[in-house]
């Protein structure tokens, strides 16, 4: 068991360390606890202002935020102190497939799925807490669930209770979720596509920019197990895709070099496609930390900064 | 190629190891589930058939750089023959010049070619080669290329026989005087009856003419019966020998006599008579009509032509009495005084122990008294038997007086019994160690009775002494005695008991003084005349590390020991090679291509 000192930071520890620490609820709320700490919001940030309380005035305090009415009725000077709101509409589309069920170091890491559904969930926790309306769609080959968007806090826990019924599935189709995305957003939002990116890449980004025309910012969040960056095994193997059953048999230490190469080739043309067509697109491996995780994906989709 | 440690080379199975390495290796791996194969099988589709290629490189690499290294350790050593060079080397140049040479093959004497081969080895000798030269006079020449060469421009064919066996062991001896390896390169006409001798296990070049020799036929033998032959003459056989199927014509001639034809045929004998002979040394030729080979188609014997002793019997004993009356009835002896038999007489005598041993006493003293040099000694207590020899052969002895010389060193001993004298001569006095009586010696009892008292009464005691029969080159014992051996007008002064050795064929007379003695007849040895050449699985049987070629191919050959060179140097260099592809092979497949 690890112990977490009281101001340790959870959005910072190494993931597998934070998902043996209990249920995504509790850690989530923490490591977005963490998060929100080390961010430095921004007042012009949100298209409209609501009244949030009001306090004494202190020197410096604009005039314009002088209540008036009070100063009227108690003769004491008061500011109306604003909560930021948003009518961002935001979607988080979640690839649960059977190879997002992989993990390199089964024990010392995560899944990516399970990895996923922690991130995804801290992130839309603070996307509520904007009070952000906001959805999720699981899909393998098919959508497995949909949850519209909602701007209530209470939404969270709908969203959870999908995230924990959550598992691995089948093969990989996300063409149908992301056509689900617009039945679901009908104005503009922000989609946020979780994947390991192991499907038909040109379908998806057909879909993907589809969704960048109707006016929705596009974030690709591409997880990636440690152990899909760098060949490893014995010194020959049989190499299997769970999901299609293709198979590969070669020495590992023969071909490291090649695939390590052909990988960062996969992502830089992932990363290009996405810029070409004004989309964010951020790797995320599965032992990073939830918080820098986090940061990298929203800082992308320029709604948080 | 030669291997100095053979046993080296079953390390070479240590080839097969990355062999089965791979075979190992290529056995069903485990499987990895991994969802980024497609990934994998990207980057292997481009890149496979390469390491495949490299993979079977590497395999090869590795398989010829074991078997380099092990090749290596064999130390082997590969023919430089091709080119023309060899290392410093000791060589024997056996060149066949014996009789047969002599031969017609296609109208070229068979020397002329062997003689072309020994100048095609010795053109490719250098000038650190040790050399030598040895022939059918087994004598062994030393020399420079150059010198040797002349020597076997010079080379004629001699009428001896040339023993492969023995000359090959006298070349092997001179290997072994030089201080390096060295190889013997035999150049000759292989006759089957030439490769006798024990087997040689060293390297030998051998040289031989192509294709069949021509059929010949030899005058295998001339005999003329016991000798002396009586004024009325005797009978001459002669027996034709070689190959051919048709008869052959033979020429018999005496001095004096017109020549008698025979038809003989081959492997087969024919006799002539020669009637009325006036006394004396006669010499008897058979002589073939010419042809491929004339060096074997004439023999000679020498014929001693005297009238019959004439013998007196004194106290020899009823066997000697009935083997003289015997001789008497077939001419070979007369009644008279000329040979006194048993007892001392006034002329030659055959002097036999005396039945009565109390005797003995005056027997020497009359000895003596005659100035005769040998006298009966002690009874010999042991029984032994005679050996063997050109008077007699071997006989049982139980009684014999020994027989004791007064003078230095004993002569004239004839027959020899268990190496002591048995049957000696002083002037024409003969003593005899044993009375010719079945209680002393089995002789009386053997066919060889009646010729040795034959040769005893009518050549003994008439101071001859030998008819000996040889073929050039032959070591010849000189009997005691002789002073000189004349052949036609030469004459070779001698001292008995030394070695003569007859080149030439033809008659030679053995002369003590100016009266002759004894003859040798030299012919040539029969078995040149069959010229069957041996064939290379027989050759190969003898001399294991023979390699048999044709006389065209000399130059290409011969120093075979000399021309390998030791390639473990090159091997090394090319294991050192194949490890230095190695690396880069699997430093290349660890490395990151580029797509």
């Amino acid at each position: 068991m690890v112990s977490v000192r009281p101001r340790e930071r959870l959005d910072l520890l190494d993931p597998a360390e934070v998902a043996r620490l209990g249920g995504i609820e509790v850690l989530t709320d923490g490591i977005v606890e963490g998060f929100l700490t080390g961010l430095h919001r921004s007042p012009r940030r949100g298209f409209s202002v609501e009244f949030a309380e009001h306090r004494a005035y202190q020197p410096g305090d604009e005039l314009r935020y002088v209540d008036w009415k009070i100063l009227a009725r108690s003769d004491r000077l008061y500011v109306k102190q604003f909560e930021e709101e948003t009518n961002l509409r935001a979607m988080v589309v979640l690839d649960t497939s059977r190879s997002m069920g992989w993990s390199g170091a089964p024990g010392s890491r995560l899944t990516k799925l399970e990895y996923a559904k922690r991130l995804v969930a801290a992130m839309m926790l603070v996307l509520l807490r904007q009070r952000d309306a906001t959805g999720l769609i699981t899909f393998d080959d098919a959508v497995r669930s949909v949850t519209p968007p909602r701007a209530r806090l209470g939404h969270w826990h709908q969203l959870l209770s999908v995230i924990h019924r959550t598992e691995a599935g089948s093969q990989t189709a996300a063409e149908p979720a992301l056509r689900m995305v617009m039945d679901q957003l009908r104005r503009r939002g922000l989609v946020v596509f979780v994947s390991d990116l192991l499907l038909d890449r040109d379908l998806a980004i057909k879909a993907l920019r589809f969704l960048r025309h109707r006016g929705h910012q596009v974030l690709v969040l591409h997880v990636m197990d440690p152990g899909e960056l760098a060949l490893e095994g014995p010194a020959e193997a049989r190499f299997e895709d769970p999901e299609t059953g293709q198979h590969v048999t070669l020495r590992p230490s023969d071909w490291a070099g090649v695939y390590a190469r052909t990988v960062e080739t996969v992502v830089l043309d992932w990363r290009m496609a996405c810029r070409r067509h004004g989309m964010a697109y951020e790797r995320v491996t599965t032992d990073t930390p939830f918080g820098l995780a986090l940061r990298q994906a929203l800082v992308r989709s320029t709604h948080v900064a | 190629m030669t291997f100095a440690f053979p046993w080296a080379l079953a390390g070479l199975a240590l080839a097969a190891v990355p062999i089965v390495l791979h075979l190992i290796a290529r056995r069903e791996p485990p499987t990895v589930l991994f969802p980024a194969t497609r990934y994998l099988a990207d980057a292997t589709r481009l890149h496979q058939r390469r390491l495949q290629l490299q993979n079977l490189l590497l395999l090869v690499v590795r398989t010829l750089l074991i078997a380099a290294v092990m090749l290596a350790a064999a130390g082997p050593r590969w023919p430089r023959a091709s080119l023309g060079t060899h290392s410093p080397t000791a060589a024997v140049l056996l060149l066949d010049n014996s009789l047969s040479s002599g031969a017609i093959r296609a109208g070229v004497p068979v020397l002329d070619g062997l003689k072309r081969a020994g100048r095609a080895v010795l053109a490719l000798a250098s000038a650190e080669d040790r050399l030598w030269l040895l022939t059918a006079d087994g004598v062994p020449r030393a020399g420079t290329a150059a010198g040797l060469a002349g020597m076997v421009d010079s080379l004629a064919a001699v009428p001896a026989r040339l023993d492969l066996g023995v000359q090959l062991v006298a070349a092997a001896a001179l290997l072994r005087s030089a201080d390096r390896a060295g190889e013997i390169i035999v150049i000759s006409d292989f006759q089957r009856s030439g490769l006798s001798g024990g087997r040689y296990d060293g390297p030998v070049t051998a040289l031989r003419p192509p294709g069949d020799p021509p059929a010949n036929a030899g005058i295998a033998a001339l005999t003329v019966g016991s000798q002396p032959w009586g004024q009325d003459g005797g009978t001459v056989a002669v027996r034709v020998g070689g190959t051919g199927e048709r008869a052959r014509s033979v020429s018999i001639a005496t001095e004096g006599r017109p020549a008698r034809q025979l038809l003989v045929p081959v492997g087969g004998t024919a006799t002539h008579r020669l009637l009325a002979l006036a006394p004396g040394w006669r010499t008897v030729t058979a002589e073939l009509d010419p042809d491929e080979l004339r060096l074997d188609d004439r023999r000679v014997v020498v014929v001693r032509v005297a009238p019959p002793a004439r013998v007196s019997i004194g106290d020899a004993g009823a066997f000697a009495t009935t083997a003289v009356q015997v001789l008497e009835q077939n001419g070979r002896v007369a009644a008279g005084a000329e040979v006194s038999l048993g007892t001392l007489g006034a002329a030659a005598s055959v002097v036999l122990p005396p039945a009565d041993p109390a005797r003995l006493g005056a027997v020497n003293r009359a000895l003596a008294a005659r100035g005769s040099l040998w006298r009966f000694g002690d009874p010999a207590i042991t029984a032994t038997a005679t050996d063997s020899g050109p008077w007699l052969g071997r006989e049982r002895i139980q009684r014999r007086y020994r027989l004791a010389y007064q003078g230095g060193a004993p002569i004239d001993v004839l027959v020899t019994a268990g190496g002591e004298p048995w049957v000696v001569r002083s002037g024409r006095t003969v003593l005899v160690g044993s009375r010719f009586e079945p209680d002393w010696t089995s002789l009386p009892l053997s066919a060889g009775f009646l010729p040795f008292l034959d040769a005893l009464v009518n050549r003994a005691a008439r101071g001859e002494l030998v008819h000996l029969e040889a073929a050039p080159g032959d070591r010849i014992l000189v009997p005691d005695r002789v002073t000189a051996i004349v052949a036609g007008n030469r004459r070779w002064p001698i001292e008995g008991g030394s070695a003569f050795r007859p080149t030439a064929l033809g008659p030679y007379f053995l002369l003590v003084d100016r009266d002759t003695v004894g003859s040798i007849s030299v012919n040539p040895d029969s078995r040149e005349s069959d010229l069957a050449p041996a064939s290379v699985a027989e050759i190969e049987a003898l001399w294991p590390k023979a390699r048999v070629a044709d006389l065209e191919r000399a130059g290409a050959v011969a120093f075979r020991a000399g021309t390998t060179s030791d390639v473990r140097g090159p091997l090394l260099v090319l294991a050192a090679a194949l490890l230095l592809v190695e690396t880069i092979l699997a430093a290349g497949r660890r490395r990151v291509p580029t797509r």
